[in-house]
């Protein structure tokens, strides 16, 4: 992982999932994780594709890929372990390209039109990277999503 | 935040150690407590006390076993969590319950040190078909509720199908005499 800035208050963790990046409150992460095993077992949960095995915990593993693309993004090798909003003590894992940055920033609020899991944006340069909210993305529904990223991407 | 190698290492242990039967569908390994399985047979053995129902009231059922006293219905697992299709060389007849489980082959018996909760992110099915999850030989193996093989409401339709066979048959019998 690479330090673009110091840590504060206002850090962030950009990820790259599939062509798009994304921005993660730094505070949420508790560690890049390795690519270890992904274990897998019959389900139903759509956004949850398995589970890894961190700090003697059972973590499970949202698939973020196919969530935000509809797709599973390929090259997504390492886990991005989150601690969940609102004090959980459960951790849940994000597959991610070994590519992360820290980043900090002030965000501005979404647009209106912007779906529930943008919580803000940051301007990183001349980009301006989505800050996810992990919470509401794992409980929208994938087709919504996957909508609202090509809506982007044609317009 | 860091970014660790990886090594070997277990879940934490938390609860009691359980003795399991670890068996197979397809190619997922299931543990089920070794307390709730009454017996195990092989398919071949059960030809004259298994009876094919008619009505397709419960795809993943489609034979009855009277075993003892009791009317089971045979559950195909794969067909339960939607697995590939295999040919079933095993059923499992649960202790004190109406339910017998088609499986493809025992792997063995062990004991696991603990289960762990599934966690909150499951919260489909899952959470009805699993007693939670244990970690065997570097493996996370879903430990199975062996009353999620059926639920109540399935269990009434069956009732219900295996009624209007039986009083089919009557009638059948009544016309025919």
């Amino acid at each position: 992982m690479i330090a673009a800035g110091n840590s504060s208050r206002n850090s962030f963790v950009l990820l790259r999932i599939g062509a798009h990046r994304f921005a993660l409150p730094a505070a949420l992460i508790a560690e890049l994780a390795p690519p270890v095993k992904l274990h897998t077992f019959p389900h139903t949960s759509h956004s949850v594709s398995g589970v890894i095995i961190r700090r003697r915990r059972i973590v499970p593993v949202y698939d973020a890929g196919s969530l935000l693309l509809a797709k599973n993004a390929s090259g997504q090798q390492f886990y991005l372990v989150v601690r969940r909003a609102g004090g959980a003590s459960e951790l849940s894992a994000i597959p991610v390209s070994g590519e992360c940055e820290m980043a900090t920033g002030e965000t501005q609020p979404p647009e209106d039109d912007r779906p529930a899991y943008v919580a803000g944006t940051l301007a990183i340069g001349e980009d301006t990277v989505d800050v996810l909210d992990l919470e509401a993305l794992i409980t929208s529904a994938p087709a919504t999503i996957a909508e609202s990223i090509r809506g982007e991407a044609r317009s | 935040m860091s970014a660790a190698g990886e090594h070997n290492e277990k879940p934490a242990r938390r609860g009691k150690p359980e003795a399991v039967i670890l068996f197979w569908v397809a190619n997922q390994m299931f543990a089920i407590a070794a307390e709730s399985v009454q017996e195990i047979r092989s398919t071949d053995s059960l030809a004259g006390s298994a009876n094919e129902i008619e009505q397709q009231a419960v795809p993943k059922v489609r034979h009855t076993l009277e075993w003892g006293r009791r009317l089971c219905y045979v559950v195909n697992a794969g067909v339960h969590f939607d697995l590939p299709v295999t040919r079933p060389t095993l059923v499992l007849i649960v202790r004190r319950m109406r339910i017998a489980v088609l499986v493809d082959r025992i792997d063995r018996m062990a004991e696991i040190p603990a289960m762990y909760p599934l966690p909150r992110a499951f919260g489909g099915e899952e959470r009805r078909w699993y007693r939670g999850l244990a970690y065997i030989d570097d493996t996370v193996i879903p430990v199975v509720e062996p009353s999620g093989f059926l639920s109540a409401e399935e269990l009434t339709v069956l009732d219900h199908a295996m009624k209007l066979v039986a009083s089919q048959r009557e009638m059948e019998g009544a016309v025919q005499a």
